[in-house]
């Protein structure tokens, strides 16, 4: 099967157009994820990962509509596809599966 | 969301939104100066203006990031204005390819005319190029000059540039701006024997200063040392592979000289064969020292017998040193200022009667009285043709492209609405033509490489197609495609990007008119054409005329041989009468110093002396003959009798003058009296016991001369000369030529009709009236290709009038006549111009012979009646194809 990378700045960036549903744009991701991760994002970061995000087919975008604060206008709106959904739920089994396999507790071992 | 809407409103900063336009794709800057925007107020408000504006500097920074810099592939742009970008170049010269295409029939004419223009006018710029470049390949050729004389005798200003021995050493030695002196003397061609080998070869008698002089490279041999031995000899490189081979030349002796009189040379040195635009043309050197009179003429300034060249200091002027010449002519020169004085001769506007002058080497070969070259007038005619052929091909090319433009005009219309700038239009009409003259070039270029060995051998020119590469004609010929595109491409793509698109879809723009412009032009071409034509026709009156006057002797049937230095020709012209004196078909055989006309051997001499008679100078050509010379050419005699072998002393001291000798001196029933020198003591008086009417013994351009016939018992004979009464000349020749091995087995049969001889006299004549006919065909001819193809596109454009008129009864002649008219006038027109010029012109060049026809009316008829026929028969083709068509045919089109 064909694997997927997604960076982890990707997928919080994935993660956030899916948690903003139709109001997913740069500002608002940016604004979404410094408030939930605490982590000092900027919207350069952000497009980047967009840009990238598109290109590998995870999202998909169109033109919305032009507000006043953006001097008229308009916005990129992004919505996920149902590959980057998919790749979301693979990435979240790996993970679930991986740490199942953990031996407790989650320490390493220390003996040669 | 929105709460600052009100005017002073604080704006993200100026410099960095700037910043971001510029490196950002465009289709991305919507998206994210928006964005940066949004963030920048909600900045503002959370952390002021300062610290927003930092921030939103930050941010802008942060985008410079691959993904949002513009790149060069990024999705289409929009079509740039520059003109002259390459993929639009490539754009232009697709289309204009399709379009020449599509309009075969206009390129090929087009091109077949331009091609043609250019092969001939490569032809003849090469050919005056040549001319031109003559001794320029002298490194110091700026240096050195040839001496000649002045003299401005009150009949004519004349210069000669025979020099007497003394003058080089003396000019040496008296003038420091004299860095070398050489003296140039050739004989007629003396025999070079080595071993078995023998033959005539050009050999040069000179001064060791000569190589130091000219730049003829020294392939062997020491350029110090070559000279400095009285008995070197310096050959040429073809010399050195006939008489050697391949074996070493240096050191080896050859025989120089005349029967008898021959002596050894050892070869110091052998020198590049000259060039072709050489003035001095050698096949070896020898010391001048060795001429069997220097002894003699070493110290006497009476003599005339050689060129001197000399090379002046670096420094030194021409002027300064011509102005120290005078103080030295009138030293030694004395008695030729005296009696010229005596002649009444007055200085010329430089204070001169007689004065040692110079002439710039460059300038020698165009100098006719001191050199044999051509006058630089013919050359700078030659390329005045060149030119004349070049502009008719241009204007052929502006003429089918202005009228084809109206054609075309839909086209450009179009175009220009859909947004075509000026410049475009103009680069991709202007490339259409220059594409066409790039193929007329390439095919004139490769025509001229095909047809040189004719051209060469038709007007017996030397040029080499390697002489295009040589950087002044490159040059020449860049300049002047450069000038035919600019010229011919260049006034109908303005013309046709200058239309009004609005006038042009409307159909506003007249597709009849022909434009003053048009006219002028085919007037222009018209008078250039028929100009050439009544020249050529006049020049080859005038040449048919100096060949067919009757010289004064008959010169058919005779046949003359060169006897060549290997052979004495008294010897020989004995044995050959002994040998022919049986043959029925023999007339008279007899032999003479000097031949008439120019044979195989090239040669052509002349003798002249000067008698003082009852006080009056006379000059006369002093001709050796032999017994039967009258007879033999057909000579009547006009008083007395012809040398006879009955009496001894007819080889002593008898004469046979001319008619002009005698009126010069000054008497009837000369027979019997006497000529002498008074000026000579000592000088033998020569009694006059004939009289014949003139003759030429040279080109009839020197008008009549008069002629003084004597024997001699001692004098070499060069030429015998054969009458046969055989109806088959060519067996004649051959039975000459298998006598002649028996009595002249040494020599080489050269012999050749006297009338063949004497048509060699005109070949300069001859070849440059080849080169005008030659010429004026083309110009003709392409003036009518020019002609032709507009009476096409005439008759296209008006076809539709032409099937109305026919509908409303208008019969063909009429529409013939509709059709031609115009350009009937137009021609019409340009005979008026051109054959009053023609008339002017060759009146002006027929001045300069002694012997020349009136200028018939007959000539200017002819050509006036054939010029109209042939633009007649070429409208009159195209405007009958026209009338003849069925109207409903043209009327139901469109």
């Amino acid at each position: 099967m064909k694997r997927t990378y997604l960076g982890e700045f990707e997928e919080i960036v994935l993660l956030t157009v899916v948690v903003l549903e139709t109001s997913a744009y740069g500002v608002a991701i940016t604004h979404e994820i410094i408030e939930q991760t605490g982590r000092s994002v900027r919207l350069n970061q952000v497009h980047a990962a967009l840009q990238r995000l598109e290109e590998k087919g995870m999202v998909h975008s169109r033109m919305g509509e032009a507000t006043a604060e953006r001097g008229g206008r308009r916005k990129r709106l992004f919505t996920i596809t149902a590959y980057g959904e998919q790749t979301l739920l693979e990435i979240q089994s790996v993970r679930t599966q991986l740490l199942s396999l953990l031996p407790r507790p989650l320490k390493p071992s220390l003996s040669i | 969301m929105s709460k600052h809407s009100k005017p002073e409103q604080p704006q993200p900063p100026y410099l960095a939104d700037k910043l971001l336009k510029w490196f950002c794709a465009p289709h991305l800057l919507e998206e994210l100066q928006g964005d940066l925007h949004e963030e920048y107020y909600y900045q503002l408000e959370r952390m002021g203006k300062k610290r927003a504006n930092w921030h939103y500097f930050r941010e802008v920074i942060g985008f410079i990031r691959p993904f949002a810099i513009k790149r060069k592939t990024t999705p289409p742009t929009l079509p740039s204005t520059l003109p002259l970008q390459l993929d639009m170049f490539k754009n232009y010269l697709t289309i204009a390819l399709r379009t020449l295409w599509r309009n075969k029939g206009y390129a090929a004419i087009n091109s077949v005319g331009l091609s043609v223009a250019f092969c001939i006018s490569i032809f003849l710029f090469l050919t005056a190029y040549l001319q031109l470049t003559f001794d320029s390949f002298h490194e110091e050729k700026d240096r050195i000059y040839q001496a000649y004389f002045f003299s401005n005798d009150p009949e004519r200003a004349s210069r000669s540039g025979g020099m007497p021995m003394p003058l080089a050493p003396t000019l040496k030695a008296e003038f420091e701006e004299v860095e070398a002196a050489a003296r140039v003397m050739t004989l007629r061609k003396s025999s070079v024997a080595y071993q078995d080998k023998r033959m005539d070869k050009e050999v040069y008698m000179t001064d060791p200063d000569f190589l130091n002089m000219f730049s003829f490279p020294l392939l062997k041999g020491n350029k110090e040392t070559a000279f400095s031995d009285l008995s070197s000899i310096l050959i040429s490189e073809s010399l050195a592979q006939t008489l050697f081979g391949n074996d070493e030349p240096l050191g080896k002796v050859v025989q120089i000289g005349n029967e008898g009189k021959q002596k050894g040379y050892i070869v110091s040195g052998v020198l590049a064969d000259a060039p072709y635009n050489s003035s001095i043309r050698y096949d070896a050197f020898i010391r001048i020292d060795n001429h069997p009179n220097f002894t003699h003429d070493q110290a006497n300034w009476g003599s005339n017998s050689h060129k001197v060249f000399i090379k002046i200091a670096p420094q030194a002027k021409q002027a300064t040193l011509e102005n120290k010449l005078k103080l030295f002519s009138q030293k030694y020169f004395s008695s030729n200022i005296e009696v010229l004085q005596k002649k009444g001769a007055k200085p010329d506007k430089l204070g001169d009667i007689f004065a040692l002058r110079l002439q710039p080497l460059t300038k020698v070969h165009f100098d006719t009285e001191i050199s044999n070259g051509p006058p630089i007038a013919i050359v700078y005619a030659l390329m005045g043709i060149a030119f004349f052929i070049l502009l008719i091909a241009c204007i052929n090319f502006i003429n089918l492209s202005v009228a084809r433009s109206f054609t075309r005009a839909r086209e450009v219309g179009v175009r220009k609405t859909l947004g075509a700038l000026k410049s475009q239009l103009f680069v991709q009409i202007w490339s259409e033509s220059t594409l066409l003259c790039f193929i007329g070039f390439l095919v004139g270029v490769l025509l001229a490489y095909q047809l040189l060995p004719e051209f060469n051998t038709m007007f017996n020119a030397q040029i080499k197609l390697a002489h295009i590469w040589e950087p002044g004609f490159i040059g020449l010929i860049v300049g002047v495609f450069f000038m035919v595109t600019l010229l011919a491409g260049g006034y109908p793509a303005l013309l046709m990007a200058k239309f009004n698109p609005v006038e042009v879809l409307k159909g506003k723009i007249s597709l009849k008119r022909p434009g003053f412009l048009r006219n002028s032009l085919i007037v222009m071409q018209f008078v250039m054409s028929s100009l050439l034509a009544s020249c050529t026709l006049i020049a080859l009156q005038q040449l048919d005329y100096l060949r067919t006057r009757p010289l004064g002797f008959v010169k058919e049937q005779v046949i003359s041989i060169p006897v060549g230095n290997q052979e004495n020709g008294r010897q020989v012209l004995k044995r050959m009468r002994a040998k022919l004196a049986t043959d029925p078909t023999v007339l008279a055989v007899t032999g003479s110093g000097i031949n008439l006309g120019r044979g195989k051997d090239r040669v052509t001499s002349r003798a002249v002396i000067a008698f003082t008679h009852k006080g009056q100078q006379i000059q006369t050509d002093w001709l050796l003959v032999d017994y039967d010379y009258l007879k033999t050419l057909q000579i009547p005699l006009q008083e007395g009798r012809e040398f006879d072998p009955a009496y001894p002393s007819d080889s002593l001291d008898r004469i046979i003058i001319s008619a002009s000798m005698a009126k010069a001196m000054g008497g009837q029933e000369l027979v019997g009296s006497y000529l002498r020198n008074e000026a000579d003591s000592a000088g033998t008086k020569y009694q006059i016991i004939g009289v014949v009417p003139d003759f030429h013994l040279y080109n009839l351009s020197n008008g009549v001369i008069p002629i003084t016939m004597h024997l001699s018992n001692t004098e070499s004979i060069h030429y015998i000369f054969v009458r046969v009464a055989s109806q088959n000349l060519k067996q004649s020749l051959d039975k000459l030529q298998h006598a002649w091995k028996e009595v002249a087995p040494q020599s080489e049969f050269i012999g050749t009709f006297l009338d063949e001889n004497v048509n060699e006299w005109y070949r300069e004549e001859e070849m440059l009236s080849q080169i005008f006919s030659l010429a004026s065909g083309v110009a003709i001819l392409l003036s009518c290709v020019g002609l032709f193809a507009m009476a096409l596109l005439v008759t296209e454009q008006r076809t539709k009038e032409i099937g109305i008129r026919k509908v409303l009864g208008a019969g063909v002649p009429s529409l013939i006549l509709l059709l031609s008219k115009d350009f009937i006038k137009l021609v019409l027109i340009a005979l008026c111009m051109a054959l009053p010029l023609a008339w002017f012109m060759m009146k002006q060049w027929l001045n300069e012979y002694p012997y020349r026809i009136e200028i018939s009316l007959w000539i200017f008829v002819a050509v006036a009646l054939a010029a109209l026929l042939i633009t007649f028969l070429t409208i009159g083709f195209q405007s009958m194809k026209a009338a003849f068509m069925n109207p409903v045919k043209s009327l139901r089109s469109e």
